[in-house]
């Protein structure tokens, strides 16, 4: 469930929907109630509704928090941190950005085994995203040229395929055109 | 002379002729000129908006999709939304604290962004295609490259330093002024309020945020700008050229643009619910409340900013992404107070169905549900899912769509006293419906291309899966349905009557 929701767009999606779907419920009922039902003044106890802003204010923060705080451990930062950490070997690739192409120091890995991209932009603001076969984000990198440290992540690919790369900053006239892509097989093949 | 300007004005001249047997001419005149004046940048916007699908959908050519963005954004963002809001603030103010909202300041106000927005068109036209959101260094890279001339990067630059000197400084200059200085007229103090109203305080903190973080940006834009006049060598000012400075001082201010706009149209919800109170009881559930969701938006947004730049990681340090974080969901906690204290209103008083009311209450769900779009991607490990694709896209647009209905809802309050016209009642409901469905589908359908990946600015959809193209079609169909709203509005104020 949580992979669902912290490593897919569907997930950020659902995690939309999920503070959504009770405001859309309860502000328009509330509108309607006292637009057209009865617009008479409710008579409420004023501490009765203070204890409700109270509550109010707890869950919204509260939902906030468990939000962010279940997303911890797919801070892009927390899992690079973890695959050094774990001792693996660490495959350094280099990446390159210009208008409109990649140099990719090496186009192909193995399912498993932890990738440092390395990227960075030599002209103007280049993304660098990487995508599934089946059309999903793996991740993506903002990349402003000049900036002392190149983008940095780890990555491990789960499954062979082609991986498309796309740039997702426009970068000029023909920014739709500058795609790359990256070969993953089955490990020791 | 300037009402007389309005009143021949074609078309548009009809809606926003201003009365002038109230003696109100000095708050009326010239926020119904800029009104007016950005009613013809809507329909550029509306236009070209229409235009990108359709040129995805009949594969034309790629650069005329990206003339459209670039213009479609700049045109919705400054000259129609930006100069919407200040028209209806300038009279806002005016009639708040009884002082004129006229004189050499408004006018340079006036001239700076509609000048500024001509230039930046033209450059457009001649070639220029950047985006509303300029992605510096692409203008010099561009025409290093000859994808254009370098002297449509200086006119598109001038244009749109003059657009910048008008919301950063002139306008608040001009907000202050009146909340501050000056003496009081009461033959033009329509409903009195002082800074403890949450109104009246919401629009002096959004002045105040645009003052402090645009200050930077015109600092390094004007350095770029003399150093493309050739008046000092771009050697000189390599400190402003470095594209992480321009980017850093550029999402400081657009990000908190963004917020002052909410801060400043959430404090006109404020100030114009209790007028529709059922009750007749004119007082919101809580000043205190209010005003409360107000700082707290205040403090959180200034910083919130580094979600922007997640991705950038480790040029970002993870430290300040984390802050970037906690401050993006920490402004949900304002939106979540100014819910609280509108939903509490509305059920202690009652409210009268009126097509204005609607529209704000409309355009406040709008914001909400825009607003938890954003704090979601404000996450960081849902930003690298997310950043760069439709979402945020998006997200940028509805943030506008959104306060645009509220401010078509305070606008629909103020008319009358600027016209001296009533506006239809049933044409007034059948905007805010048509332009509600409009939006709250493109709300879903940008979210949905973030979520299947498609990128944001991209003219090429047919490049990527199937889904992308009926993403697309989505975005046409709920776009046609914004522009049928947009069009009743405009409707009800060409048959508007007089009272």
């Amino acid at each position: 469930m949580l992979d669902f929701l912290y490593s897919t767009g569907w997930g950020a999606f659902a995690l939309m929907l999920f503070f959504h779907i009770p405001f859309l419920i309860v502000f328009p009922y509330i509108v309607y109630r006292k637009c057209y039902v009865n617009t008479g003044p409710s008579n409420t106890d004023p501490r009765k509704l203070s204890r409700l802003e109270a509550l109010w204010l707890i869950i919204a923060v509260g939902l906030f928090i468990a939000a962010n705080v279940y997303s911890i451990n797919y801070l892009p930062m927390v899992k690079t941190s973890a695959t050094e950490a774990s001792g693996a070997v660490i495959q350094d690739v280099d990446v390159t950005a210009r208008s409109w192409s990649y140099e990719i120091s090496n186009r192909q890995f193995e399912v498993g085994k932890p990738v440092r991209f390395s990227v960075k932009s030599v002209d103007t603001m280049h993304g660098f995203t990487v995508y599934h076969p089946n059309g999903k984000i793996l991740f993506n990198m903002m990349l402003i040229p000049g900036l002392e440290k190149a983008s940095s992540l780890v990555y491990t690919f789960t499954e062979p395929g082609k991986y498309k790369v796309r740039c997702l900053e426009y970068c000029g006239i023909a920014h739709h055109a500058m795609q790359d892509e990256l070969t993953v097989v089955k490990s020791g093949s | 002379m300037l009402a007389a300007t309005i009143r021949r004005t074609p078309f548009l001249g009809r809606m926003f002729d201003v009365d002038e047997s109230t003696g109100l001419s000095d708050i009326n005149t010239w926020p119904a000129m800029m009104i007016m004046t950005s009613f013809v940048w809507l329909i550029v916007a509306i236009l070209l908006g229409v235009l990108m699908p359709v040129i995805q959908l009949a594969e034309l050519d790629t650069n005329l999709f990206y003339s459209a963005i670039t213009l479609h954004g700049a045109a919705l963002a400054f000259p129609f939304l930006f100069q919407f809001m200040m028209g209806i603030s300038l009279h806002r103010s005016g009639g708040c604290m009884g002082k004129s909202a006229s004189g050499p300041l408004t006018t340079l106000i006036y001239i700076c962004m509609n000048g500024g927005a001509v230039l930046l068109t033209l450059a457009v036209i001649g070639g220029l295609k950047i985006t509303y959101t300029v992605m510096y260094p692409l203008p010099l890279v561009g025409a290093q490259m000859g994808q254009w001339s370098m002297g449509m990067v200086v006119l598109g630059f001038t244009g749109i330093a003059l657009v910048l000197t008008s919301m950063i400084f002139l306008y608040p200059i001009q907000i202050l002024r009146m909340s501050f200085f000056g003496k009081q007229r009461e033959d033009l103090l329509l409903s009195a309020r002082t800074l403890n109203d949450p109104g009246m305080l919401g629009m002096v903190m959004s002045v105040m945020i645009l003052l402090v973080t645009g200050t930077p940006l015109m600092i390094v834009a004007g350095a770029v700008l003399l150093g493309l006049y050739g008046l000092v060598p771009l050697e000189a000012i390599t400190w402003a050229t470095e594209p992480v400075v321009f980017q850093y001082v550029f999402y400081i201010f657009a990000h908190n643009l963004m917020e002052a706009m909410a801060i400043m149209v959430i404090s006109a919800v404020y100030a114009t619910l209790p007028l529709y109170l059922a009750d007749g009881t004119r007082k919101l559930y809580s000043n205190k409340l209010a005003n409360l969701a107000l700082w707290i938006l205040l403090v959180t947004s200034v910083t919130s900013f580094f979600h922007h730049f997640y991705t950038t990681n480790p040029g970002l340090p993870s430290a300040l992404a984390y802050h970037g974080n906690f401050m993006s969901w920490a402004t949900g906690v304002g939106a979540a107070l100014s819910l609280f204290t509108i939903l509490a209103t509305i059920w202690k008083h009652g409210i009268k169905p009126e097509p204005g009311l609607m529209a704000i209450l409309a355009g406040f769900v709008l914001y909400i549900m825009d607003g938890v779009n954003a704090m979601v991607a404000g996450n960081i490990v849902v930003s690298y899912q997310v950043h760069g694709t439709l979402w945020v896209g998006g997200h940028a647009m509805m943030v506008l769509i959104a306060m645009c209905l509220m401010w078509m809802g305070v606008l629909y309050h103020h008319y009358p006293v600027i016209t001296g016209k009533k506006l239809d009642t049933n044409l007034g409901n059948r905007f805010v419906k048509y332009y509600f469905i409009g939006a709250f589908g493109l709300t879903y359908s940008f979210a949905a291309g973030g979520a299947m990946g498609m990128p944001r600015r991209f003219a090429d959809w047919s490049a990527g899966p199937d889904s992308w193209m009926m993403v697309g079609i989505a975005i046409l169909i709920f776009g046609i349905f914004l522009t049928v709203g947009f069009v009743t509005y405009m409707q009800n104020f060409l048959k508007s009557r007089a009272i």
